[in-house]
């Protein structure tokens, strides 16, 4: 790859990482639990991606992203109050900067009316943030004196030994400003003494520019421990002109503010002007972004120890490392077939091997693994944008980002959350005026939460609204002849009736959620991942989603039967336990179906072979073995098979991605000795003992 | 080469001029003291502050010998990058006889 298309990548990389530390740092500063250190780190993330975009030349982004950096800068230094205007305002600035940098790595466009607004918006606060305003601040242009910075720098031996340059640190502060340097040269060496990676110079910079003393400090940041630094205002008698008036000479006179960009087009080797009194034009910086980047790579690495890996090469490791634990199998099988004591050097390491491969296969699911923040993360937008659109406050909180799952649900779990969400602020949350009817703050709360379970990762999306207005879900229920109108459910059972394809309680169908498509797709959508969503509602008190999944898609743990022949996985997370039936405890229903008597209770019994048109005839229970299975909302069933094989970890195939899908099979995978054995649908398999429509299960009607 | 003439050696400078470039330029400099020199930046992309202290004490040193220093042909990068750390290029030479 192009080297500078390389450069561009990280840096758009970076940029991802940036904003997303911002996006972290306003939630916390929004709930109030920020610390001075989160304000700069907000501050920080915004100065990176604007230095970055300089460096490219993303003008507009550089543009907007200054303005950004001021207002937060006035935060920092505590000339703008972050009341909850404000707040609401750095928190669409962020949304537009994301836009602003997306845009800018896919040469897409974003809208620009949205971005002039928040400049404009922006001008307003640091207004109303400031003592009023003195007229020469409306006339920018003319003559204000401006306030001016000395600053004396001072670089020690380790400063260039970390590769950082005078020059780079200079052209940084450049940007904030015209500078006029002088250099000291009095403790400079006699020639032969000089050691040639010595520091002996000291520069006196003289730099007018509007800033506050920490933007200064900023250009310094990463030096700071290696030379002696120090700022002085040179002309402290204008108190007024601190931070803000650079926004509002922006108002009247955006053009003005930042003509630069422009200069650079126009002529771009014209060499800048001493007199000139606007930042000097990008070109210089331009020379050398490699040397830049590699100053940030340089200290990006010092602080963590982290390494970016191509996706595509974890993957194959994967895969790979599937194949070996395919093939450790395969080799035990052998080992067994050739019957190989136990107790013989062979068997023994063999165990040992199978250790370590089990080992292997873990830490590589753990380099795949990712905290499920990056997906949390894209949801305060969401909340923000929804909430303005359906004209209601909400506000979202986040527990266990730090959750770890295997990247391959990650990718999938985006979609349903974002429905469950946009669900919950739709339909959940009441508006202002009802909530404060209600008792309740007008500001709604959704709170999504992340955490394992017994090897599963379950997702609860929670809203504090009106909860389930059952009466309706029924009468709608009836009305589109879902269930009989005598038909008597629990309130459990009519809460899973939204679950139910083409269902939607709102009144008037809103273009945010209730599109016909509701949760009937998010189920779907997460039956495909394996996983189960239920709901729990309190009328009056809000409800509650909770979506169980697997923590990996590549990778499950079974137990291996058998029926008629062909040999089965039966996920073990949906196994309950398993029994010998007795011919006395079981009793015919209906025809068809078999219950047995469990503990005082009776389940229904699947013949798994008879299930999958293995075998017409159903199996005798006193000569097989059953499995009491748990699928999806906690339906029970028992399965027979003809014997149990044992516990074992199998890699998944995806046979829809090779063959094609298969009812009552989840997916297949390559046994030891080398066959195809089929993993099964549990939930599919489940759902055939449940044929009455009266039943409001779900699953009934979505197997017509 | 033994210059009986009074016309300077002539040090090229290497384009770049960073901090690793900074040792082997003192040497030369140390090498060529004592004589007329003419240092040519016609090809230098980037300088570091490390290099400009040894190009800093090399004029010092050359003046205390009485010996002109001269620069030729700087390249545009060299000047600018001269401007940025404050320096005229005429801080970098040294003329026996008062211009």
């Amino acid at each position: 790859m192009d080297p500078m298309a390389a450069i561009r990548e990280t840096f758009f990389q970076e940029c991802e990482e940036q904003l997303a530390e911002l996006e972290a740092g306003l939630i916390l500063m929004e709930s109030g639990a920020a610390e001075a250190e989160t304000v700069n780190a907000v501050f920080r993330a915004v100065h990176s991606i604007k230095g970055g975009a300089g460096i490219f030349a993303l003008d507009a982004l550089v543009r907007f992203a200054h303005v950004f950096e001021t207002a937060l800068d006035q935060v920092r230094s505590g000339t703008l109050a972050t009341g909850p205007g404000v707040m609401n305002l750095l928190l669409r600035a962020a949304d537009v900067l994301a836009d602003l940098v997306r845009a800018a790595r896919d040469n897409g466009a974003v809208d620009e009316t949205r971005t002039a607004a928040l400049v404009v918006e922006f001008t307003q606060i640091s207004n109303l943030g400031h003592e009023p305003p003195p007229p020469p601040k409306s006339q920018p242009a003319a003559a204000a004196p401006v306030p001016a910075w000395q600053i004396s720098f001072t670089p020690t031996p380790p400063l260039y030994a970390k590769a950082n340059e005078t020059a780079l640190l200079l052209r940084e502060l450049r940007r904030l400003g015209p500078i006029e340097v002088t250099v000291d040269t009095t403790n400079l060496p006699e020639l032969s003494e000089m050691d040639p990676e010595g520091a002996y110079l000291t520069w006196n910079i003289t730099l007018e520019a509007d800033c506050a003393e920490q933007a200064i400090r900023n250009v310094f940041e990463f030096v700071e421990d290696d030379c002696h630094l120090e700022i002085t205002a040179a002309t402290p008698a204008e108190p007024s002109l601190k931070p803000g008036d650079v926004i509002t000479g922006d108002n009247g006179f955006s053009f003005e503010f930042f003509p630069p960009p422009v200069f650079d087009e126009e002529e771009p080797l014209a060499p800048p002007e001493p007199e000139h009194h606007e930042p000097p034009p990008a070109p210089v910086a331009k020379q050398s972004p490699v040397e830049v980047m590699a100053a940030k790579a340089e200290s990006a690495a010092a602080v963590s120890a982290t390494i970016r890996v191509d996706l595509d090469r974890v993957d194959r490791m994967i895969d790979l490392v599937g194949e070996l634990v395919i093939n450790e199998a395969m080799l035990s099988q052998r080992v067994l077939e050739a019957g190989i004591a136990r107790a013989s050097g062979v068997a023994m390491a063999l165990e040992e091997l199978e250790h370590l491969t089990r080992e292997i296969q873990d830490s590589v699911m753990a380099i795949r693994a990712q905290p499920v923040r990056s997906v949390f993360q894209r949801m305060p937008r969401l909340v923000r944008e929804v909430a303005a659109q359906t004209g209601k406050q909400a506000r979202l909180v986040t527990e266990g980002e730090g959750t770890e799952v295997d990247k391959t649900v990650i990718e999938r779990i985006a979609d349903p959350l974002t429905h469950m969400i946009r669900n919950a602020i739709d339909h959940g949350l009441e508006s202002p005026e009802k909530r404060l009817a209600a008792g309740k703050p007008a500001e709604g709360l959704v709170r999504l939460t992340a955490l394992h379970r017994s090897g599963r990762i379950v997702l609860e999306v929670s809203d504090d609204g009106a909860g389930i207005n059952r009466a309706r879900v029924k009468e709608k229920a009836i009305e589109n002849g879902l269930i009989s109108p005598d038909a008597a459910l629990t309130d459990d059972e009519i809460d899973n009736l939204i679950f139910l394809p083409g269902f939607s309680t709102a009144s008037t169908v809103s273009d945010i959620s209730g599109r016909g498509v509701g949760m009937d797709v998010v189920r779907q959508s997460v039956a495909a991942l394996g996983g189960r969503i239920s709901i729990s509602s309190r009328p009056g008190h809000g409800s509650t989603f909770t979506l169980s999944l697997p923590l990996t898609l590549a990778v499950l743990d079974g137990m291996v039967i058998s029926a008629r022949g062909h040999t089965l996985i039966i996920p073990l997370g949906a196994i309950v336990e398993t029994l010998k039936p007795k011919a006395a405890d079981v009793f015919p229903l209906d025809g068809e179906i078999n219950v047995i008597r469990l503990r005082g209770g009776y389940v229904p019994m699947v013949d798994v072979a008879a299930s999958l048109g293995y075998s017409d005839e159903f199996v005798e229970p006193d000569q097989s073995v059953a499995l009491l299975v748990e699928g999806e909302g906690g339906v029970r069933a028992v399965l027979l098979a003809d014997a149990i094989h044992g516990q074992r970890q199998v890699v998944i195939k995806s046979l829809e991605a090779n063959y094609r899908a298969v009812p009552g099979i989840a997916a297949a995978t390559v046994m030891g000795d080398g066959r195809v054995a089929l993993i099964l649908d549990v939930d599919a398999v489940v759902k055939t003992t449940r044929s009455e429509l009266s039943r409001p299960e779900p699953s009934v009607l979505e197997a017509h | 080469m033994e210059h009986i003439h009074p016309g300077a050696d002539t040090l090229a400078l290497p384009p770049i001029l960073d901090l690793t470039a900074a040792a082997a330029l003192l040497e030369n400099l140390l090498t060529l003291r004592g004589r007329p020199l003419s240092l040519n930046a016609g090809d230098v992309q980037r300088l570091g502050a490390q290099c400009l202290q040894v190009l800093l004490a090399a004029r010092a040193a050359w003046a205390a010998d009485e010996q002109d220093l001269s620069l030729a042909d700087c390249s545009e990068d060299f000047l600018t990058t001269l401007n940025l750390f404050g320096v005229a290029p005429k801080t970098l030479t040294y003329c026996k006889e008062l211009p």
